[in-house]
């Protein structure tokens, strides 16, 4: 990637481009990349799109982005609605909106603000969200920190320190008989965790304490277990 | 599937981990997805490990964790040939090969000092071949010409290397993805070699 000669595209109002490789990338109002592109920093405000594959250092999406192939990129924010249709390899990722990925997303930290929806897997150092999520396979990171605004649901997590914990807030209690706030998954593992409001088949670890509304099927246990009394836990066992 | 297999909770308790540490090399691709093997038991879907292969593994993740990141240790691991390159004297250091040997190379190849992994793997069997003296020294030369103009297909494929003797002369072949070779009689089949063994040797005296 030798993007140092190369120059800006720049595009203003609506337009298209063929892709290529660039040292800036900017689509202000409703700009289409043809192709894969390769740049240093890429930023789309309004309606952008790369039909094709994005390798960048800095990307930025504010409004509505779509990038149909994979992203690579050291530092991803997305402000508003991204859409990534494959896969995503990211250094560090911020979400404030919505953002989905088709494929597998793999980074260091995460925050996230909002609702993500990966398709594949979800490896991260760092998961760090008030948000609904959708995993569609595991999602495994060293610390997983969450607090749950929706139905979240992940295929199975696993990680050292799992800690869930439901939004409170008034405007949570007022809308509590609309929206149901809980998360559900097959399978956590992890050496620590804490969760509330979660549906599990089975959680094991070393030391772990289920919080109110929890519904869990087994619990195996290596070190500490402690549960909150409106938990049901159908069975628990020290190993 | 004849393996011998391991449940996720029988391994962590016989290696001493954790979980996090689990999760945290499967992220870093210390351990392949592939000896993820998911099993229905009746507790559920359980997660069941090759056990030789995974013990071996995490032996080694642990001695080696202290002097290398877990970035590099993925490095070493991983199948494909990386950019990982030794000087000369590194490489007798090591234990890979001999002064000797690596003499007789440079003399052929003239190339810099600097080794890299397909180099490395070249000189590797040379000296393996060459001090169990099972060849000879103009068939050294025959087999590092053979190594050298078939590097793509050593990079990805199983790959085997064969040196047989009929009458005195001497010939030397690759198998790629064979699965057996047979001689006309009286052939003398002076040495076998699988690549990918010999790869993780180094990859063993590298740790």
């Amino acid at each position: 990637m030798e993007p140092k000669n190369s120059g800006d595209l720049t595009i203003n109002g609506f337009g298209a481009s063929n892709g290529g490789q660039f040292t800036n990338v900017i689509l202000n109002g409703k700009g289409t990349v043809n192709s894969d592109i390769e740049c240093d920093n890429f930023e789309s405000n309004g309606t952008g799109s790369v039909k094709g594959n994005l390798h960048s250092k800095t990307a930025k999406i504010s409004g509505n982005g779509k990038i149909t192939g994979n992203i690579e990129s050291s530092m991803l924010s997305i402000e508003g609605r991204g859409k990534i249709e494959n896969n995503a390899i990211v250094n560090r990722l911020k979400v404030s909106g919505n953002t989905s990925i088709g494929g597998n997303l793999k980074c260091e930290e995460m925050k996230v603000k909002g609702r993500i929806t990966v398709g594949g897997n979800c490896e991260t150092d760092l998961f760090k969200g008030e948000c609904y999520f959708s995993i569609g396979g595991l999602l495994n990171a060293d610390r997983v920190d969450v607090k749950l605004f929706g139905e979240c649901s992940a295929q199975e997590i696993g990680g050292q320190t799992i800690v869930v914990r439901q939004k409170t807030s008034i405007m949570a209690n007022l809308f509590k008989p609309f929206f149901q706030t809980f998360l559900e998954t097959d399978l956590i593992e992890g050496d620590h965790i804490e969760i509330e409001s979660t549906k599990a088949k089975i959680v094991r670890g070393n030391n772990i304490k289920i919080g109110p509304n929890c519904k869990i099927g087994l619990v195996e246990y290596s070190g500490t277990f402690t549960q909150d009394k409106s938990a049901i836990v159908d069975e628990s066992r020290k190993i | 599937m004849n393996e011998d297999l391991i449940s996720k909770k029988d391994l962590l308790e016989l290696a001493g981990i954790s979980y996090g540490q689990l999760y945290r090399w499967k992220r870093k691709d210390l351990i392949p997805e592939e000896w993820f093997v998911r099993k229905s038991t009746f507790t559920g879907q359980e997660t069941f490990f090759p056990k030789d292969k995974i013990l071996e593994r995490i032996n080694k993740i642990q001695t080696m964790k202290e002097n290398l990141s877990l970035d590099e240790l993925a490095d070493m691991f991983s199948p494909n040939l990386t950019d990982l390159t030794l000087e000369k004297d590194e490489l007798i250091k090591r234990n890979i090969v001999s002064s000797d040997v690596i003499h007789f190379y440079l003399e052929n190849d003239k190339g810099d000092l600097q080794f890299d992994l397909t180099r490395m793997l070249e000189v590797f069997i040379l000296e393996k071949l060459l001090q169990s003296g099972d060849i000879s020294l103009e068939e050294g030369k025959m087999l590092m010409q053979v190594l050298k103009d078939n590097t793509g297909l050593i990079k990805q494929k199983s790959c085997e290397l064969v040196m047989v003797r009929k009458l005195g002369i001497s010939t030397c072949l690759l198998l790629v993805n064979a699965e057996a070779a047979h001689f006309e009689n009286g052939t003398k089949v002076i040495a076998q070699l699988s690549l990918l063994t010999c790869m993780e040797e180094i990859r063993a005296k590298l740790l």
